[in-house]
């Protein structure tokens, strides 16, 4: 008994710091999100507030950009998330292997990732535009050649694999971190068992890998849900063409910013929360882990 | 000795006053004033007529900041957090929403006849005028005007830019060329930006509004899409004209920059940039062609605003004061990315003698304003969401703007 | 691993694969390295060379000579960059292994929590964030920028997936010899996690480092600024100075590849638990 309570004490205090910061800084401004979602509001001013009950969530209803841009970035999680997972694991085993030079490719791959975003934009428009490098080369080969920025159909491929390639190398260090925690003896004891390279891969490597991929999967669904960036410079914030390119997010930011109108957008963002929290279950049911015990 | 005491009095109190006085002078008031830059030497330019200001007010000293990026996000941040800057930019486009909010300090008293406020383009000032008071002081314009290559035009034989809008569609297709016969062309005829803070006036060409009475969108009209049918048929039918994205150009001025493109409607403070950046090019400037044999044209202004929540008024209205007077207008449209909303500043410089800016100057007598209500952010992303999508020809213009509005007022309808 | 002759082809297909992906990594991070010395009518005008026909240093000299609070900015971002980081390490690892090892009540509600906050967009927090810096006084210091930062939700997540692999037998090891959970924390587990905490230096240094939007709305004086948001004015209104913003990204770019470069040593095998055994 006492044991328990002592044990107890030392999780709150080993999360003390965490709870105080994320309390203030975090929870705080989410409770005051969640009883604004419920109010007309206007900041900005004389400060009014209108206690406007489940309307906020009733408009939702109405407002068919909430379901387009659901639709968009749905799609555009369900392609990205899986590709980056399985590009970031494939990286990371190459680079855990005993090869030469292998510091040097781990630089090399980390690069998109300090390289600053207005930078990738750049690139991207050089790479992409219609006299690019990317349609010069599929000229080349005698592929057809694409608007890759004018054409909306195109344009969500082509920001889904620049995310790609500048989140997978991200995830790439997590998995070779993981990988670093293997057991040697594990191989070895497999070794003298008489297992393939492959069978050792297919039940230790990953089953040891399970945590961390979850992990990956997850900040990978809350990172592309939460895309925004890229559809806001690419449609000047409009999400055009034919709202081809709106995500939750960017339509969130058009209703908290430049129509002002809070309590809706925050309505709109606890409906993206309960999405992302839904996404996260499903999938932690196909991670379950043991219980802590 | 009766007369003594009340003298004595005064005395005492003039003492006392300067006492004050002297006490304020040796503790500098600060304020502080944000906006944006166009490029980093302009930034130094401002900063030196605020110096010149500082050592004409030495108990007054001027705090600048450059906001690039969200400016008014940041702005209304700091609004509603109540530590907002003294004095701020404030484009005509956000006035009517921020007005109405209350937030920004009327300035009609503070103004005196010396100021000479209707030295100042009317159009703009009323930009920011709401019940006959004035909320900002417009510091500088833009206006919208045609820019050919001169090279390219000479190579096409042709000795006169287009004056209508149909003679711009037939240079345009003599300009279009596609040198090597790959079947790609290597130069359009005309560049077109497709967002309505460009194509306002292709609405009004024919008679069409952008909104009606109550703020609601009213683009959707026959007079309305007969406009902005223009910009259509070139570039679907025509095929003469080009976005910036079609050519690889990261924008339209580049584009233009770069021969891409011979002709676009582009803005003045884009004649710095393509001296600058492409000194081989030859271009030249003229009024927008005439629509329905009408002229048109946009507006672009911005003013210095007052935070109402500023506690050094005095000292903010002196440093609009300073900014916003012939001399200090002098000083900062020095630059040419922009023009000075003084009458009197703009005929002295002699920009409308300048061939090269004058078809700007004369664009601000006939232009349409960038502004409309509070409304506007929201027809605006509805706007452009359908017009690009009539533009690459995913539905006709008619069902794209319809689409449009309704979104838009259904919005602003569930919002009211 | 693969030492046989018959698998010689799966080692050059192996090499053939990682140079090209090499490549494709590589040429962006040049082509911006050359367009920091072009100028800005080279990079319009054309664009696709990479060796500059007019090499020109005046790229840098502009941001670093002309702009006098450059070396301001600089110490801000770093300050602020290595206490955020430090404090991070120590926190989320902390909470982290409570969430993992640690059994106690709300362990499991922490821990969704700890999730629940991560879906909020950081676009709505913004305000809230602001007006609590406010209240609390902070606006315009290093505490604004570093004190909301020095717990990241995603870290707290990621250390616990670290940890709840982290074999048993070494904790209770330690619990036999007398030692606390504090002792073992710092004393066994910490160390053991080189790995992961390398990982963790990488991603919140550069998280910090590269942070606009807070630094933005916290940091109205320009002697505050931290780098991004000074040499954010050479992001024209009109026109965006590409041959500056390239410079300027390039020194930006600079110490997040050093920190990288020097942690990466640590995912180099062989630091495991039996002991260095590679």
């Amino acid at each position: 008994m006492k044991q328990k309570s002592r044990e107890a004490l030392s999780g709150y205090a080993f999360m003390t710091p965490a709870i105080v910061i994320l309390g203030v800084f975090l929870a705080l401004p989410v409770i005051y999100a969640i009883v604004l979602s419920f109010y007309r509001v206007q900041l900005l001013g004389e400060v009014d507030f209108r206690f406007a009950g489940l309307r906020n969530f009733i408009r939702i209803q109405d407002d068919e950009r909430v379901w387009i841009a659901l639709a968009n970035t749905i799609q555009y999680v369900a392609i990205v998330v899986p590709i980056q997972t399985i590009l970031a694991l494939v990286l990371a085993l190459l680079l855990n292997a005993k090869i030469r030079g292998r510091s040097w490719f781990r630089v090399a791959f980390f690069l998109p990732t300090v390289t600053s975003s207005a930078v990738l934009t750049l690139i991207f428009m050089w790479i992409y535009n219609s006299n690019g490098l990317l349609n010069n080369f599929l000229d080349a080969v005698g592929l057809p050649t694409y608007n890759w920025l004018g054409d909306p159909q195109v344009a969500l491929k082509g920001i889904m694999l620049m995310n790609i390639w500048a989140t997978a190398p991200l995830f790439m260090v997590i998995y070779l971190a993981a990988l670093q925690d293997i057991p040697e003896s594990l191989y070895e004891a497999a070794s003298i068992d008489g297992a393939t390279t492959w069978e050792k891969f297919w039940c230790i490597t990953l089953p040891f890998l399970k945590p961390v991929t979850f992990f990956v999967i997850t900040i990978g669904i809350i990172g592309t849900f939460q895309l925004f960036d890229q559809s806001y410079i690419f449609s000047n914030g409009s999400g055009g063409p034919d709202n081809a390119t709106l995500t939750i997010v960017l339509l969130i930011y058009q209703y908290a910013f430049n129509r002002l109108d809070m309590g809706y957008a925050l309505a709109l963002t606890l409906i993206l929360a309960l999405v992302i929290m839904l996404a996260t279950l499903i999938q932690r049911y196909f991670f379950r882990e043991e219980s802590l015990d | 000795m009766r007369k003594l005491i009340p003298s004595a009095i005064t005395i005492s109190l003039l003492f006392f006053t300067v006492g004050c006085r002297s006490d304020s002078n040796s503790k500098p008031v600060e304020i502080t004033l944000s906006g944006w830059q166009s490029n980093p030497n302009e930034g130094k330019l401002l900063d030196q007529v605020i110096r010149e200001f500082e050592t004409k007010n030495l108990n007054i000293k001027v705090k600048r900041e450059v906001i690039n990026s969200q400016y008014m996000d940041v702005i209304r941040t700091r609004l509603i957090g109540e530590v907002a800057p003294d004095v701020f930019y404030l484009e005509a486009f956000e006035a009517p929403a921020l007005i109405k909010s209350g937030v920004l300090e009327p300035l009609n008293s503070y103004i005196k006849p010396e100021f000479k406020l209707n030295d100042f383009e009317s159009s703009l000032l009323n930009a920011f005028k709401r019940n006959n008071s004035v909320y900002g002081i417009p510091k500088d314009f833009s206006t919208l005007a045609l820019f050919y290559n001169q090279t390219a035009l000479k190579s096409a034989g042709i000795a006169q830019p287009p004056k209508t809008w149909d003679e711009l569609r037939q240079t345009a297709k003599k300009l279009t060329i596609d040198e090597n016969k790959d079947g790609k062309i290597d130069q359009y005829g005309m560049g077109i930006v497709s967002e309505l803070p460009r194509q306002t006036f292709m609405i009004k060409a024919f008679g069409g509004k952008l909104v009606d009475q109550t703020d609601y969108a009213a683009f959707d009209s026959p007079e309305g899409l007969q406009g902005l049918q223009l910009v259509i048929e070139q570039y679907r039918r025509d095929r003469t004209a080009a976005q910036a994205t079609d050519v690889g150009a990261n924008s339209n001025s580049e584009a233009f920059g770069q021969g891409r493109v011979a002709m676009t409607l582009d803005g003045n403070w884009a004649i710095p940039y393509l001296k600058e950046t492409f000194p081989n090019l030859k271009f030249q400037t003229t009024e927008v062609p005439k629509i329905n044999d009408r002229q048109g044209t946009m507006i672009y202004t911005v003013a210095y605003v007052m935070n109402r929540q500023s506690k050094q008024k005095a000292a903010a209205w002196k440093l609009i004061e300073f900014l916003t007077s012939e001399s200090g207008m002098k000083a900062w449209a020095k630059q040419g990315v922009t023009l000075p909303s003084r009458r009197s500043v703009l005929a002295e410089m002699k920009y409308d003698r300048n061939p090269i800016y004058s078809p700007f100057v004369a664009g601000a007598k006939y232009g349409t304003l960038w502004q409309a209500g509070e409304t506007l952010p929201t027809i605006v992303t509805s706007f452009d969401n359908q017009f690009v999508s009539a533009m690459l020809g995913q539905q006709p213009l008619p069902e794209a703007m319809k689409r449009a509005q309704n979104t838009a007022n259904r919005e602003i309808y569930l919002s009211k | 691993m693969l030492k046989t002759n018959t698998v010689r082809w799966w080692i050059w297909l192996m090499y053939g694969g990682l140079i090209i992906y090499a490549i494709v990594t590589f040429i962006p991070f040049l082509w911006a390295l050359s367009a920091s010395f072009k100028p800005l009518s080279e990079i319009s005008a054309s664009g696709g060379n990479f060796i500059p026909q007019e090499f020109t240093l005046e790229n840098y000299k502009a941001i670093f000579a002309q702009e006098p609070l450059f070396g301001r900015w600089l110490f801000n971002s770093a300050i602020v960059a290595i206490f955020v980081t430090l404090f991070n390490l120590l926190f989320n690892s902390m909470a982290g292994y409570a969430l993992a090892r640690i059994q106690f009540p709300g362990n499991r509600l922490f821990f969704f929590l700890v999730l629940a906050v991560l879906v909020v967009p950081a676009q709505i927090t913004l305000l809230p964030k602001f007006l609590i810096l406010k209240f609390l006084g902070w606006l315009n210091s290093y505490q604004g920028l570093v004190v909301p930062t020095v717990v990241n939700a995603t870290f707290i997540f990621m250390m616990r997936q670290f940890f709840v692999n982290f074999p048993k037998e070494l904790e209770e090891a330690a619990q036999l010899d007398g030692l606390n959970r504090f002792e073992t924390f710092f004393q066994i587990v910490l160390p053991l996690a080189k790995p992961a905490l390398a990982a963790q230096t990488i991603f919140i240094f550069m998280s910090s480092w590269n942070d606009f939007l807070l630094p933005l709305v916290v940091m109205s004086n320009p002697e505050m600024f931290t780098l991004p948001i000074g040499l954010n004015a050479f992001k024209g209104q009109y026109i965006t100075y590409w041959n500056y913003i390239m410079a300027a990204s390039m020194v930006f770019t600079l110490p997040a590849l050093i920190i990288y470069a020097f942690f990466n040593r640590y995912f180099i095998q062989g630091v495991t638990f039996t002991g260095g055994k590679s």
